[in-house]
Protein backbone atom coordinates (compact mmCIF):
# COMPACT_ATOMS: atom_id res chain seq x y z
CA UNK A 1 0.00 0.00 0.00
CA UNK A 2 2.45 2.66 -0.76
CA UNK A 3 1.10 4.51 -3.29
CA UNK A 4 -1.51 6.01 -1.10
CA UNK A 5 -4.54 6.98 -2.30
CA UNK A 6 -5.46 10.91 -3.27
CA UNK A 7 -7.04 12.64 -0.36
CA UNK A 8 -9.87 14.96 -1.99
CA UNK A 9 -8.09 18.65 -2.32
CA UNK A 10 -10.90 20.27 -0.28
CA UNK A 11 -10.41 17.99 3.08
CA UNK A 12 -6.63 18.07 2.34
CA UNK A 13 -5.09 19.15 5.86
CA UNK A 14 -2.45 21.51 4.83
CA UNK A 15 -4.96 22.81 2.41
CA UNK A 16 -7.49 23.58 4.88
CA UNK A 17 -5.26 25.13 7.28
CA UNK A 18 -4.04 27.55 4.36
CA UNK A 19 -7.61 28.18 3.93
CA UNK A 20 -7.84 29.47 7.31
CA UNK A 21 -5.34 31.68 7.45
CA UNK A 22 -6.71 33.27 4.42
CA UNK A 23 -10.01 33.75 6.15
CA UNK A 24 -7.83 35.50 9.40
CA UNK A 25 -6.34 37.69 7.25
CA UNK A 26 -9.32 39.08 5.62
CA UNK A 27 -10.89 39.09 9.07
CA UNK A 28 -8.64 41.47 10.65
CA UNK A 29 -7.99 43.27 7.73
CA UNK A 30 -11.74 44.30 7.24
CA UNK A 31 -11.44 44.85 11.28
CA UNK A 32 -8.11 47.57 10.44
CA UNK A 33 -10.28 49.18 7.51
CA UNK A 34 -13.76 49.93 9.89
CA UNK A 35 -11.45 51.25 12.36
CA UNK A 36 -10.01 53.60 9.79
CA UNK A 37 -13.22 54.46 8.61
CA UNK A 38 -14.73 55.36 11.63
CA UNK A 39 -11.43 57.23 12.91
CA UNK A 40 -11.32 55.42 15.43
CA UNK A 41 -8.13 56.59 17.57
CA UNK A 42 -6.86 53.38 19.57
CA UNK A 43 -4.07 56.39 21.19
CA UNK A 44 -6.81 58.82 22.33
CA UNK A 45 -8.75 55.93 24.01
CA UNK A 46 -6.04 55.47 26.14
CA UNK A 47 -5.24 59.35 26.54
CA UNK A 48 -8.95 59.40 27.54
CA UNK A 49 -9.08 56.89 29.58
CA UNK A 50 -8.80 59.03 32.80
CA UNK A 51 -11.95 60.18 32.18
CA UNK A 52 -13.02 56.80 33.02
CA UNK A 53 -11.29 56.29 35.97
CA UNK A 54 -11.97 59.92 37.28
CA UNK A 55 -15.30 58.45 37.27
CA UNK A 56 -15.15 55.40 38.81
CA UNK A 57 -13.24 57.42 41.55
CA UNK A 58 -16.11 60.43 42.33
CA UNK A 59 -17.93 56.90 42.77
CA UNK A 60 -16.54 55.21 45.05
CA UNK A 61 -17.11 54.51 47.94
CA UNK A 62 -21.00 53.85 47.12
CA UNK A 63 -23.43 55.33 49.06
CA UNK A 64 -25.28 52.06 50.40
CA UNK A 65 -26.82 54.45 53.29
CA UNK A 66 -29.81 54.83 50.91
CA UNK A 67 -31.03 51.57 50.93
CA UNK A 68 -32.28 52.42 54.47
CA UNK A 69 -32.79 56.31 54.16
CA UNK A 70 -34.11 55.90 50.79
CA UNK A 71 -37.32 53.95 50.83
CA UNK A 72 -38.85 54.41 47.65
CA UNK A 73 -35.32 52.34 45.92
CA UNK A 74 -37.38 49.32 47.13
CA UNK A 75 -40.41 50.44 45.52
CA UNK A 76 -38.86 50.91 42.14
CA UNK A 77 -36.88 48.08 42.82
CA UNK A 78 -40.19 45.79 43.68
CA UNK A 79 -41.36 47.68 40.37
CA UNK A 80 -38.33 46.33 38.16
CA UNK A 81 -39.53 42.92 39.12
CA UNK A 82 -42.98 43.34 38.17
CA UNK A 83 -42.86 45.23 35.11
CA UNK A 84 -40.10 41.87 33.65
CA UNK A 85 -42.67 39.24 35.80
CA UNK A 86 -46.11 40.77 34.11
CA UNK A 87 -44.44 41.76 30.68
CA UNK A 88 -43.12 37.94 30.48
CA UNK A 89 -46.08 36.43 31.86
CA UNK A 90 -48.91 38.38 29.56
CA UNK A 91 -46.34 38.73 26.74
CA UNK A 92 -46.15 34.88 26.66
CA UNK A 93 -49.53 33.91 27.10
CA UNK A 94 -50.27 36.03 23.93
CA UNK A 95 -47.39 34.74 22.16
CA UNK A 96 -48.92 31.05 22.50
CA UNK A 97 -52.39 32.09 21.39
CA UNK A 98 -50.38 33.80 17.87
CA UNK A 99 -48.38 30.81 17.56
CA UNK A 100 -51.72 28.75 17.22
CA UNK A 101 -52.66 30.53 14.73
CA UNK A 102 -49.54 31.09 13.16
CA UNK A 103 -48.73 27.74 12.75
CA UNK A 104 -49.64 25.74 9.91
CA UNK A 105 -51.12 22.51 11.42
CA UNK A 106 -53.39 24.28 14.12
CA UNK A 107 -54.25 27.51 12.14
CA UNK A 108 -57.84 27.62 11.14
CA UNK A 109 -57.20 29.53 7.56
CA UNK A 110 -54.14 30.45 6.01
CA UNK A 111 -54.99 34.17 5.80
CA UNK A 112 -54.46 34.51 9.00
CA UNK A 113 -51.57 32.36 9.22
CA UNK A 114 -49.94 34.74 7.25
CA UNK A 115 -51.50 37.93 8.55
CA UNK A 116 -49.71 36.72 12.37
CA UNK A 117 -46.86 35.41 10.42
CA UNK A 118 -46.30 39.21 9.06
CA UNK A 119 -47.55 41.34 12.24
CA UNK A 120 -45.08 38.72 14.33
CA UNK A 121 -41.75 39.97 11.90
CA UNK A 122 -42.67 43.28 12.45
CA UNK A 123 -42.88 43.17 16.16
CA UNK A 124 -39.75 41.17 15.98
CA UNK A 125 -37.75 43.49 13.85
CA UNK A 126 -39.17 46.74 16.31
CA UNK A 127 -36.54 47.33 19.26
CA UNK A 128 -38.09 47.75 22.60
CA UNK A 129 -36.66 51.50 23.16
CA UNK A 130 -38.77 52.26 19.90
CA UNK A 131 -41.65 50.56 21.24
CA UNK A 132 -41.10 52.66 24.81
CA UNK A 133 -40.53 55.98 23.37
CA UNK A 134 -44.02 55.68 21.02
CA UNK A 135 -45.69 54.26 24.14
CA UNK A 136 -44.31 57.28 26.39
CA UNK A 137 -46.30 59.64 24.06
CA UNK A 138 -49.45 56.96 24.03
CA UNK A 139 -49.44 56.03 28.13
CA UNK A 140 -47.25 58.68 29.67
CA UNK A 141 -43.74 58.25 31.65
CA UNK A 142 -44.46 54.95 33.92
CA UNK A 143 -43.92 51.03 34.41
CA UNK A 144 -47.25 51.01 32.39
CA UNK A 145 -45.43 51.58 29.17
CA UNK A 146 -42.66 49.48 30.26
CA UNK A 147 -44.40 46.58 30.68
CA UNK A 148 -46.75 47.38 27.31
CA UNK A 149 -43.42 47.39 25.59
CA UNK A 150 -41.71 44.18 27.20
CA UNK A 151 -45.07 42.55 26.24
CA UNK A 152 -44.90 43.09 22.83
CA UNK A 153 -40.97 42.25 22.77
CA UNK A 154 -41.87 39.16 23.91
CA UNK A 155 -44.28 38.30 21.53
CA UNK A 156 -41.79 39.40 18.94
CA UNK A 157 -39.29 37.15 20.32
CA UNK A 158 -41.22 34.31 21.29
CA UNK A 159 -44.20 34.16 18.63
CA UNK A 160 -42.43 32.94 15.85
CA UNK A 161 -40.54 30.44 18.24
CA UNK A 162 -43.58 29.10 19.80
CA UNK A 163 -45.06 28.82 16.15
CA UNK A 164 -42.07 26.78 14.84
CA UNK A 165 -42.29 24.43 18.01
CA UNK A 166 -45.83 23.33 17.17
CA UNK A 167 -45.10 22.74 14.04
CA UNK A 168 -42.38 20.36 14.93
CA UNK A 169 -44.83 18.29 16.62
CA UNK A 170 -45.55 14.59 16.36
CA UNK A 171 -49.07 14.61 13.96
CA UNK A 172 -49.66 11.25 15.15
CA UNK A 173 -50.87 11.21 18.68
CA UNK A 174 -52.99 14.51 17.21
CA UNK A 175 -54.36 12.29 14.66
CA UNK A 176 -55.27 9.33 16.75
CA UNK A 177 -57.59 11.70 18.72
CA UNK A 178 -59.03 12.80 15.67
CA UNK A 179 -59.95 8.95 14.50
CA UNK A 180 -61.83 8.97 18.41
CA UNK A 181 -64.02 11.70 16.96
CA UNK A 182 -62.54 15.02 19.21
CA UNK A 183 -62.13 17.93 18.01
CA UNK A 184 -59.43 20.34 16.47
CA UNK A 185 -59.19 22.31 19.71
CA UNK A 186 -59.67 19.39 21.65
CA UNK A 187 -56.51 18.07 19.60
CA UNK A 188 -54.72 21.28 20.38
CA UNK A 189 -55.69 21.16 24.54
CA UNK A 190 -54.54 17.29 24.94
CA UNK A 191 -52.14 16.33 21.98
CA UNK A 192 -50.46 19.69 20.97
CA UNK A 193 -49.79 21.94 24.05
CA UNK A 194 -48.88 19.01 26.40
CA UNK A 195 -45.74 18.26 23.40
CA UNK A 196 -44.61 22.43 23.31
CA UNK A 197 -45.06 22.68 27.22
CA UNK A 198 -41.59 21.74 28.05
CA UNK A 199 -39.81 24.09 24.84
CA UNK A 200 -42.23 26.83 25.90
CA UNK A 201 -41.64 26.68 29.84
CA UNK A 202 -37.69 26.72 28.82
CA UNK A 203 -38.51 29.93 26.63
CA UNK A 204 -40.45 31.74 29.21
CA UNK A 205 -37.78 31.65 31.52
CA UNK A 206 -35.40 32.64 29.13
CA UNK A 207 -37.27 35.71 28.62
CA UNK A 208 -38.48 37.10 32.43
CA UNK A 209 -34.49 36.41 32.38
CA UNK A 210 -33.78 39.09 29.08
CA UNK A 211 -37.14 41.25 29.92
CA UNK A 212 -35.44 41.76 33.39
CA UNK A 213 -32.38 43.21 32.14
CA UNK A 214 -34.70 45.58 29.28
CA UNK A 215 -36.86 46.31 32.33
CA UNK A 216 -33.82 48.30 34.11
CA UNK A 217 -32.93 49.53 30.26
CA UNK A 218 -36.41 50.77 29.78
CA UNK A 219 -36.60 52.67 33.10
CA UNK A 220 -33.72 54.55 31.99
CA UNK A 221 -36.12 56.06 29.06
CA UNK A 222 -39.02 56.73 31.37
CA UNK A 223 -40.40 53.52 31.99
CA UNK A 224 -40.28 53.99 35.89
CA UNK A 225 -38.53 51.33 38.60
CA UNK A 226 -34.82 51.07 39.48
CA UNK A 227 -33.66 52.02 35.71
CA UNK A 228 -35.14 55.60 36.32
CA UNK A 229 -34.10 55.84 40.05
CA UNK A 230 -30.33 55.70 38.59
CA UNK A 231 -31.22 57.92 35.29
CA UNK A 232 -32.29 60.61 38.75
CA UNK A 233 -29.02 60.07 40.19
CA UNK A 234 -26.80 60.25 37.33
CA UNK A 235 -28.39 63.35 36.30
CA UNK A 236 -27.96 65.29 39.14
CA UNK A 237 -24.17 64.15 39.39
CA UNK A 238 -24.88 61.91 42.47
CA UNK A 239 -22.87 59.42 41.47
CA UNK A 240 -22.22 57.34 44.87
CA UNK A 241 -25.88 56.79 44.50
CA UNK A 242 -26.06 55.48 41.36
CA UNK A 243 -23.13 53.22 42.22
CA UNK A 244 -25.63 52.09 45.29
CA UNK A 245 -28.05 51.54 42.63
CA UNK A 246 -25.78 49.54 40.40
CA UNK A 247 -24.87 47.37 42.73
CA UNK A 248 -28.55 46.57 43.84
CA UNK A 249 -29.51 45.96 40.27
CA UNK A 250 -26.52 43.60 39.93
CA UNK A 251 -27.29 41.71 43.29
CA UNK A 252 -31.52 41.52 42.02
CA UNK A 253 -30.47 40.55 38.40
CA UNK A 254 -28.49 37.54 40.36
CA UNK A 255 -31.16 36.70 42.79
CA UNK A 256 -34.09 36.24 40.37
CA UNK A 257 -31.64 34.04 38.59
CA UNK A 258 -31.42 32.01 41.58
CA UNK A 259 -35.03 31.84 42.09
CA UNK A 260 -35.57 31.15 38.19
CA UNK A 261 -33.16 28.40 38.12
CA UNK A 262 -34.59 26.74 41.68
CA UNK A 263 -38.29 26.72 39.76
CA UNK A 264 -37.27 25.42 36.57
CA UNK A 265 -34.99 22.46 38.24
CA UNK A 266 -38.90 21.87 40.33
CA UNK A 267 -40.59 21.88 36.96
CA UNK A 268 -38.39 19.45 34.88
CA UNK A 269 -38.14 17.23 38.03
CA UNK A 270 -41.51 16.76 38.61
CA UNK A 271 -42.32 15.40 35.29
CA UNK A 272 -39.65 12.28 34.87
CA UNK B 1 -71.42 -5.08 11.82
CA UNK B 2 -69.29 -3.44 9.06
CA UNK B 3 -69.84 -2.78 5.65
CA UNK B 4 -67.61 -1.53 3.54
CA UNK B 5 -68.50 -1.05 0.14
CA UNK B 6 -66.99 -0.34 -3.19
CA UNK B 7 -64.12 1.34 -2.06
CA UNK B 8 -61.44 2.96 -4.05
CA UNK B 9 -58.84 5.30 -3.78
CA UNK B 10 -56.92 6.58 -7.30
CA UNK B 11 -54.38 8.78 -6.24
CA UNK B 12 -54.43 12.53 -9.04
CA UNK B 13 -51.05 10.39 -10.70
CA UNK B 14 -53.19 7.40 -11.72
CA UNK B 15 -51.82 5.10 -9.33
CA UNK B 16 -54.52 3.08 -7.86
CA UNK B 17 -53.83 2.96 -3.71
CA UNK B 18 -57.52 0.89 -2.78
CA UNK B 19 -59.11 -0.99 -5.69
CA UNK B 20 -62.80 -1.93 -5.42
CA UNK B 21 -62.81 -2.65 -2.00
CA UNK B 22 -66.06 -4.56 0.01
CA UNK B 23 -66.82 -6.64 3.02
CA UNK B 24 -68.49 -7.01 5.79
CA UNK B 25 -67.43 -7.86 9.59
CA UNK B 26 -70.27 -9.11 11.89
CA UNK B 27 -70.53 -9.33 15.30
CA UNK B 28 -68.51 -11.34 17.11
CA UNK B 29 -65.70 -11.68 14.52
CA UNK B 30 -62.16 -10.62 14.75
CA UNK B 31 -61.04 -10.03 10.92
CA UNK B 32 -57.37 -9.90 10.48
CA UNK B 33 -55.96 -7.91 7.18
CA UNK B 34 -52.74 -9.93 6.00
CA UNK B 35 -51.04 -8.29 2.78
CA UNK B 36 -47.04 -7.04 1.99
CA UNK B 37 -46.60 -4.15 2.95
CA UNK B 38 -48.07 -1.14 0.80
CA UNK B 39 -50.58 -3.65 0.15
CA UNK B 40 -53.56 -1.21 1.44
CA UNK B 41 -54.01 -2.19 4.82
CA UNK B 42 -53.16 0.80 6.71
CA UNK B 43 -55.08 2.96 3.80
CA UNK B 44 -58.47 0.52 3.97
CA UNK B 45 -58.64 1.33 7.87
CA UNK B 46 -58.02 5.16 7.63
CA UNK B 47 -60.97 5.18 4.68
CA UNK B 48 -63.22 3.50 7.18
CA UNK B 49 -62.37 5.70 9.80
CA UNK B 50 -62.70 8.51 7.50
CA UNK B 51 -59.41 9.54 7.68
CA UNK B 52 -58.60 10.18 4.30
CA UNK B 53 -60.14 10.85 1.05
CA UNK B 54 -61.75 7.82 -1.44
CA UNK B 55 -62.71 8.09 -5.15
CA UNK B 56 -65.73 5.95 -4.26
CA UNK B 57 -67.00 3.98 -1.91
CA UNK B 58 -69.05 3.87 1.52
CA UNK B 59 -68.67 2.67 4.84
CA UNK B 60 -71.33 1.84 7.19
CA UNK B 61 -71.51 -0.04 10.82
CA UNK B 62 -73.77 0.09 13.52
CA UNK B 63 -74.04 -1.73 17.26
CA UNK B 64 -76.91 -3.47 19.32
CA UNK B 65 -78.95 -1.04 18.78
CA UNK B 66 -79.08 -1.53 15.18
CA UNK B 67 -78.25 2.60 14.76
CA UNK B 68 -76.39 2.96 11.54
CA UNK B 69 -73.04 5.48 11.36
CA UNK B 70 -71.50 6.31 8.40
CA UNK B 71 -67.70 7.98 7.63
CA UNK B 72 -67.99 7.59 4.06
CA UNK B 73 -71.31 8.34 2.24
CA UNK B 74 -72.19 7.06 -1.30
CA UNK B 75 -72.43 10.77 -2.45
CA UNK B 76 -69.42 11.58 -0.90
CA UNK B 77 -70.47 14.00 1.19
CA UNK B 78 -70.28 13.19 5.21
CA UNK B 79 -70.57 16.64 7.63
CA UNK B 80 -68.12 17.01 10.30
CA UNK B 81 -70.72 16.66 12.66
CA UNK B 82 -71.91 13.23 11.15
CA UNK B 83 -67.93 12.16 10.96
CA UNK B 84 -66.94 13.23 14.58
CA UNK B 85 -70.46 11.25 15.59
CA UNK B 86 -69.25 7.95 13.57
CA UNK B 87 -65.55 8.11 14.99
CA UNK B 88 -66.86 8.35 18.64
CA UNK B 89 -67.98 4.78 18.13
CA UNK B 90 -64.93 3.46 16.57
CA UNK B 91 -61.68 2.22 18.45
CA UNK B 92 -58.74 2.79 16.78
CA UNK B 93 -55.64 1.33 17.68
CA UNK B 94 -52.42 2.52 15.15
CA UNK B 95 -49.49 1.13 14.50
CA UNK B 96 -46.98 2.05 17.21
CA UNK B 97 -49.84 3.35 19.37
CA UNK B 98 -49.67 7.41 18.75
CA UNK B 99 -49.86 8.39 22.51
CA UNK B 100 -49.60 11.70 23.91
CA UNK B 101 -45.92 10.86 25.50
CA UNK B 102 -45.53 13.31 27.52
CA UNK B 103 -49.17 12.93 29.30
CA UNK B 104 -49.23 10.51 32.11
CA UNK B 105 -50.91 6.85 31.40
CA UNK B 106 -54.28 7.43 32.75
CA UNK B 107 -54.96 11.07 30.69
CA UNK B 108 -54.08 9.06 27.68
CA UNK B 109 -56.69 6.51 28.12
CA UNK B 110 -58.91 9.09 29.58
CA UNK B 111 -58.53 11.71 25.96
CA UNK B 112 -60.07 8.35 24.16
CA UNK B 113 -63.28 9.49 25.08
CA UNK B 114 -62.82 13.31 23.81
CA UNK B 115 -65.32 12.91 21.49
CA UNK B 116 -68.22 12.24 24.00
CA UNK B 117 -67.44 15.02 25.84
CA UNK B 118 -68.66 19.02 25.83
CA UNK B 119 -65.55 20.63 24.12
CA UNK B 120 -66.22 23.49 26.96
CA UNK B 121 -65.72 21.14 29.66
CA UNK B 122 -62.94 19.62 28.09
CA UNK B 123 -60.94 23.24 27.99
CA UNK B 124 -61.94 24.53 31.32
CA UNK B 125 -62.22 21.51 33.54
CA UNK B 126 -61.19 18.02 32.40
CA UNK B 127 -62.23 14.54 33.30
CA UNK B 128 -64.41 13.84 36.25
CA UNK B 129 -63.51 11.13 39.11
CA UNK B 130 -66.39 9.22 37.52
CA UNK B 131 -64.33 8.98 34.30
CA UNK B 132 -61.11 8.46 36.13
CA UNK B 133 -62.15 5.34 37.47
CA UNK B 134 -63.67 4.28 34.70
CA UNK B 135 -60.06 4.26 32.58
CA UNK B 136 -58.64 2.71 36.02
CA UNK B 137 -61.26 0.54 35.16
CA UNK B 138 -60.04 -0.49 31.96
CA UNK B 139 -56.12 -0.46 32.59
CA UNK B 140 -57.23 -3.36 35.22
CA UNK B 141 -58.31 -5.08 32.44
CA UNK B 142 -55.01 -4.69 30.64
CA UNK B 143 -53.01 -5.52 33.67
CA UNK B 144 -51.76 -1.60 33.48
CA UNK B 145 -53.40 -0.10 36.42
CA UNK B 146 -50.17 -0.12 38.33
CA UNK B 147 -48.99 2.09 35.77
CA UNK B 148 -51.76 5.19 35.77
CA UNK B 149 -49.61 7.82 36.91
CA UNK B 150 -46.74 7.06 34.92
CA UNK B 151 -45.16 9.63 32.11
CA UNK B 152 -46.53 7.60 29.10
CA UNK B 153 -43.13 8.09 27.80
CA UNK B 154 -41.13 6.01 30.07
CA UNK B 155 -43.18 2.89 29.39
CA UNK B 156 -41.64 -0.12 26.76
CA UNK B 157 -43.68 -1.17 23.65
CA UNK B 158 -45.67 -3.44 24.81
CA UNK B 159 -46.51 -1.90 27.67
CA UNK B 160 -47.84 1.65 25.28
CA UNK B 161 -49.94 -0.83 22.97
CA UNK B 162 -51.76 -2.37 26.62
CA UNK B 163 -52.19 1.58 27.41
CA UNK B 164 -53.79 1.93 23.49
CA UNK B 165 -56.15 -1.09 24.04
CA UNK B 166 -57.12 0.32 27.32
CA UNK B 167 -57.87 3.79 25.81
CA UNK B 168 -60.08 2.25 23.05
CA UNK B 169 -61.63 0.21 25.60
CA UNK B 170 -62.62 3.19 27.52
CA UNK B 171 -63.81 4.86 24.22
CA UNK B 172 -66.72 2.09 24.61
CA UNK B 173 -66.65 1.95 20.40
CA UNK B 174 -69.20 -0.50 18.40
CA UNK B 175 -65.93 -1.09 16.11
CA UNK B 176 -62.31 -1.45 16.79
CA UNK B 177 -59.74 -0.91 14.07
CA UNK B 178 -56.05 -1.92 14.88
CA UNK B 179 -53.34 -1.74 12.93
CA UNK B 180 -49.84 -3.58 13.14
CA UNK B 181 -50.70 -3.44 16.57
CA UNK B 182 -48.09 -6.01 17.40
CA UNK B 183 -45.69 -5.92 14.64
CA UNK B 184 -43.03 -3.61 17.15
CA UNK B 185 -43.12 -6.04 19.90
CA UNK B 186 -41.37 -9.55 20.95
CA UNK B 187 -43.30 -13.05 20.46
CA UNK B 188 -44.43 -12.81 23.82
CA UNK B 189 -45.58 -9.47 24.69
CA UNK B 190 -47.29 -10.27 20.95
CA UNK B 191 -49.37 -13.54 22.62
CA UNK B 192 -50.16 -11.57 25.16
CA UNK B 193 -52.12 -8.80 23.44
CA UNK B 194 -53.49 -10.82 20.38
CA UNK B 195 -55.15 -12.60 23.91
CA UNK B 196 -56.10 -9.39 24.96
CA UNK B 197 -57.99 -8.78 21.99
CA UNK B 198 -59.86 -11.98 21.72
CA UNK B 199 -61.85 -11.38 24.57
CA UNK B 200 -62.81 -7.70 23.31
CA UNK B 201 -63.71 -9.04 19.70
CA UNK B 202 -66.51 -10.89 21.51
CA UNK B 203 -68.17 -7.76 22.65
CA UNK B 204 -67.39 -5.52 19.65
CA UNK B 205 -65.81 -6.67 16.21
CA UNK B 206 -62.26 -5.87 15.73
CA UNK B 207 -60.77 -5.30 12.03
CA UNK B 208 -57.11 -5.54 12.11
CA UNK B 209 -54.00 -5.83 10.30
CA UNK B 210 -50.86 -8.33 11.19
CA UNK B 211 -47.88 -9.18 9.38
CA UNK B 212 -47.92 -13.19 11.96
CA UNK B 213 -50.09 -15.57 10.09
CA UNK B 214 -49.16 -18.01 12.58
CA UNK B 215 -51.08 -15.86 15.38
CA UNK B 216 -53.55 -14.76 12.89
CA UNK B 217 -54.47 -17.91 12.19
CA UNK B 218 -54.87 -19.29 16.24
CA UNK B 219 -56.89 -15.56 16.92
CA UNK B 220 -58.84 -14.49 14.07
CA UNK B 221 -61.82 -15.30 12.75
CA UNK B 222 -60.84 -14.43 9.35
CA UNK B 223 -58.98 -13.43 7.08
CA UNK B 224 -58.63 -10.48 4.17
CA UNK B 225 -55.75 -10.83 2.55
CA UNK B 226 -54.93 -7.50 0.13
CA UNK B 227 -52.40 -7.21 -3.12
CA UNK B 228 -52.14 -4.21 -4.14
CA UNK B 229 -55.24 -2.41 -3.34
CA UNK B 230 -57.51 -5.17 -4.36
CA UNK B 231 -58.57 -8.52 -2.37
CA UNK B 232 -57.53 -11.15 -3.05
CA UNK B 233 -58.69 -13.63 -0.37
CA UNK B 234 -61.41 -13.69 2.09
CA UNK B 235 -62.08 -16.60 3.79
CA UNK B 236 -61.75 -19.09 6.82
CA UNK B 237 -58.14 -17.64 8.84
CA UNK B 238 -56.02 -20.91 8.66
CA UNK B 239 -54.20 -20.59 5.26
CA UNK B 240 -52.03 -22.97 3.54
CA UNK B 241 -48.39 -22.35 3.02
CA UNK B 242 -48.79 -22.06 -0.34
CA UNK B 243 -51.91 -19.76 0.27
CA UNK B 244 -49.68 -17.75 1.92
CA UNK B 245 -46.67 -18.14 -0.82
CA UNK B 246 -49.76 -16.58 -2.79
CA UNK B 247 -50.57 -13.54 -0.75
CA UNK B 248 -47.11 -12.28 0.06
CA UNK B 249 -44.74 -13.51 -3.32
CA UNK B 250 -46.60 -11.23 -5.48
CA UNK B 251 -47.69 -14.42 -7.46
CA UNK B 252 -51.25 -13.08 -7.10
CA UNK B 253 -51.01 -11.05 -9.96
CA UNK B 254 -51.78 -13.69 -12.27
CA UNK B 255 -55.91 -13.62 -12.25
CA UNK B 256 -56.04 -17.59 -11.85
CA UNK B 257 -54.15 -17.07 -8.63
CA UNK B 258 -56.71 -14.88 -7.52
CA UNK B 259 -59.18 -17.39 -8.44
CA UNK B 260 -57.65 -20.50 -7.04
CA UNK B 261 -57.55 -17.93 -3.28
CA UNK B 262 -61.27 -17.19 -4.03
CA UNK B 263 -62.13 -20.84 -4.62
CA UNK B 264 -60.52 -22.08 -1.72
CA UNK B 265 -62.07 -19.71 0.65
CA UNK B 266 -64.93 -21.15 -0.54
CA UNK B 267 -64.93 -24.70 -0.45
N1 LIG C 1 -50.03 10.00 1.45
C1 LIG C 1 -49.80 9.15 0.46
N2 LIG C 1 -49.59 9.59 -0.80
C2 LIG C 1 -49.35 8.75 -1.79
N3 LIG C 1 -49.33 7.43 -1.66
C3 LIG C 1 -49.52 6.91 -0.45
C4 LIG C 1 -49.77 7.74 0.69
N4 LIG C 1 -49.93 6.96 1.76
C5 LIG C 1 -49.78 5.70 1.34
N5 LIG C 1 -49.55 5.66 0.01
C6 LIG C 1 -49.38 4.46 -0.80
O1 LIG C 1 -50.52 3.66 -0.63
C7 LIG C 1 -50.17 2.30 -0.69
C8 LIG C 1 -50.77 1.56 0.48
O2 LIG C 1 -50.14 1.95 1.66
P1 LIG C 1 -50.53 1.37 3.08
O3 LIG C 1 -52.00 1.34 3.19
O4 LIG C 1 -49.80 2.16 4.10
O5 LIG C 1 -49.95 -0.10 3.03
P2 LIG C 1 -49.87 -1.20 4.19
O6 LIG C 1 -50.45 -0.62 5.42
O7 LIG C 1 -50.61 -2.36 3.67
O8 LIG C 1 -48.43 -1.51 4.36
C9 LIG C 1 -48.66 2.24 -0.75
O9 LIG C 1 -48.29 1.96 -2.07
C10 LIG C 1 -48.22 3.62 -0.36
O10 LIG C 1 -47.04 3.97 -1.03
MG1 LIG D 1 -49.53 -0.12 7.22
Amino acid sequence: MSASLAVPSNVLPSVRFRRRMALLVVCCASVAAFLIYLKVDPIEFFRDFHFVSDLIKQMMPPDLRLLWVKHGLWTSLLQTVAMAFFGTLIGSIIAVILALFAAGNTSPSWALRLGVRTLLAVERSTPNIVVLLVLLIAVGIGPFAATLSLCIGTVGMFGKLFADAIEQVDPLPGEALIAAGASRLQVIRYATLPQVAPSVVANVFYAFDVNLRLAVALGIFGGGGIGFELHLAQSVLRYKDMLACVILILVLINVMERIADALRRRLFLQEV
Amino acid sequence: MLEVKGLSKRLPTGKTILNDISFRVDKGEFVALLGASGAGKSMTMRAIAGLTSVTAGEVVFSGESGKCYTTITASGKTSGKDLRRARRNIGVIFQGSNLVKRLPVLDNVMIGRLGRIHPLRSWLYGFTDQEASEAMAALERVGMAGFASRRTGSLSGGEVQRVAIARAIFQRPLLYLADEPVSSLDPKNAEAIMQLMQPLAREHPILGAFHQPGMVMHYCTRVIALHKGSIIYNGAPNLSAKQLDEIYCGQADRPEATQELTAAAES
